[in-house]
C-alpha cells in the first residue's frame, strides 16, 4: 500500500484487495499513517480487484475514525467490482465516491 | 416437420450467461431460453426437432431429455463451433430456427447485450406469466407462483414476477422489473430493483439490487457487464436446503407439528393498489 500526503489530505492507494486476510492490517496500518491535522483520507481504489464484509468494515472503521477527528473519508474511482459490493451493501450511500 | 434448432455458442457480448452453461439454458422466466422455445414449438405443432449444439450438448440434453415432456422427439446433435455445422445432414426443405431469440419476440435478440436479455423478459412476463401453471397476477402487474409467500410487511409495487417457491421476508421491497425466479429467498429489507435473481438465490438482510443480476454468489451489472463474486453468504449466495428426512419421518409418525399460518396473496383484500401490496394471513392455513 501507497501513502502520500498532500496538504491536509492523505491518500492511500495500491491496494490489490481488502479482504478478510488483509483487512485489519490495512485499518491498522492506515490509521497509523493519519497525522495530526490531517481532514481527508482518500482511498484510492482504483486497483482493487476484491473486496469483502471484512475489507468494508475496515473502511467503516476508517470512516468512524476521521468522523471522529472532524474529517471525511473519500473512496476514489473503485472498481466495477467494487462499486457493485458497495451498492449491494448500500454502502455507496455511506461513503463519498468519486469517480474519475 | 423436424425443425432444426441451432443454439448459438458465440457468447462474447454477454460471457456471463455461458459462464457456467450453454447460453441456451440461461434462465429466463422460470424456465430456460431453449425450453421456452420448445414450448413454442410444441404449440405450434412440431413433433420433431433436432438440436445442433456445439457448446457442452450434454447440458442441454440433461435439460430436455428426448423431448417427453413437450410430447415431442428431440435429438441433440453435437457440433463444432461453426454454426453451420450439422447443417449439411439437414435436408432443404427442413426449417431451421437460430436461437438468438423467441419466436414470440422476433425483433428482440437475446445475445448481444445482459439488457437485451433483461429487456426480452420484461417484454413476454405477462404472456409468459398468463401461460404458466399456477401463476396468478394478485395485483395488476404482479405475477405469483406457486408455493411462494410473500411476508405481510413486504412490499411488491411490481410490476414483477415472483417465481414457484419464494420467500419474500418483512419489509422487503420487489420493485419494478423485478424477476425472482424459482426457489429464492429475499431476506428481510432487501431492496430489488430493475433486477433478476436467478433461480435458487438467496439476497441477504438489507441488500440493495439495482440494475443487477444475481445468482448464486455471481453479481452482474445489467449495463456494464462487471461480474462480481460476492463471498460473504449473508449478503449473496445460493440457497441450501437441508432436507432432514429422519426428522421428518419422526414428524409425521406422531402426527405432525401444529405450522405457522401462512400469509397468503388475497386478491379480494380492500387496501390492494398499485402502489403497494399488503397480504392478509389467510384463517385455515
Amino acid at each position: 500500500m501507497k501513502t502520500q500526503y498532500e496538504a491536509k489530505t492523505l491518500t492511500l492507494s495500491e491496494i490489490p484487495e481488502l479482504n478478510i486476510l488483509n483487512s485489519a492490517a490495512f485499518r491498522d496500518e492506515a490509521r497509523a499513517a493519519l497525522k495530526e491535522g490531517l481532514t481527508t483520507l482518500d482511498i484510492d481504489l482504483s486497483q482493487t480487484r476484491l473486496v469483502d464484509s471484512s475489507g468494508l468494515g475496515a473502511l467503516i472503521a476508517l470512516h468512524k475514525t476521521m468522523c471522529a477527528r472532524g474529517g471525511g473519508i473519500r473512496i476514489l474511482r473503485p472498481t466495477p467490482v467494487v462499486h457493485q459490493v458497495m451498492e449491494l451493501t448500500r454502502l455507496h450511500r455511506v461513503f463519498e465516491i468519486i469517480q474519475g | 416437420m423436424t425443425m432444426t434448432l441451432i443454439c448459438p455458442s458465440d457468447a462474447s457480448e454477454v460471457p456471463a450467461l455461458a459462464r457456467k452453461r450453454p447460453l441456451v439454458l440461461a434462465p429466463f422466466l422460470g424456465r430456460t431460453v431453449l425450453e421456452h422455445a420448445l414450448t413454442a414449438l410444441a404449440d405450434g405443432g412440431v413433433k420433431t426437432v433436432r438440436i445442433l449444439a456445439s457448446d457442452r450438448p450434454e447440458d442441454i440434453r440433461r435439460i430436455v431429455g428426448r423431448g417427453e415432456a413437450w410430447g415431442m422427439t428431440v435429438d441433440i446433435v453435437p457440433s463444432s463451433e461453426r454454426a453451420c455445422d450439422g447443417l449439411d445432414a439437414t435436408p432443404a426443405t427442413e426449417p431451421v430456427l437460430m436461437l438468438d431469440h423467441l419466436a414470440q419476440l422476433p425483433q428482440q435478440p437475446l445475445w448481444r447485450s445482459y439488457r437485451g436479455w433483461y429487456v426480452a423478459q420484461q417484454a413476454l412476463l405477462p404472456a409468459l406469466a398468463r401461460q404458466r401453471v399456477g401463476m396468478r397476477e394478485v395485483a395488476p402487474g404482479v405475477f405469483v407462483g406457486l408455493r411462494s409467500q410473500v411476508d405481510t410487511d413486504a412490499k411488491v409495487p411490481g410490476p414483477c414476477w415472483i417465481g414457484d417457491g419464494v420467500r419474500i421476508a418483512a419489509r422487503a421491497v420487489i420493485g419494478a422489473g423485478t424477476i425472482i425466479e424459482d426457489g429464492s429467498y429475499i431476506d428481510e429489507g432487501a431492496e430489488i430493483v430493475g433486477s433478476i435473481v436467478g433461480p435458487q438465490t438467496y439476497v441477504g438482510r438489507y441488500t440493495e439490487l439495482r440494475n443487477s443480476f444475481a445468482w448464486g454468489k455471481d453479481l452482474l451489472h445489467l449495463d456494464t457487464g462487471s461480474l462480481a463474486e460476492v463471498n460473504d453468504r449473508f449478503l449473496l449466495s445460493e440457497v441450501r436446503i437441508k432436507r432432514n428426512l429422519a426428522r421428518g419421518l419422526v414428524n409425521a409418525l406422531r402426527g405432525g407439528r401444529a405450522r405457522k399460518p401462512i400469509a397468503r396473496p388475497d386478491p379480494n383484500a380492500a387496501g390492494l393498489s398499485q402502489a403497494g401490496m399488503r397480504l392478509k394471513p389467510m384463517p385455515g392455513n
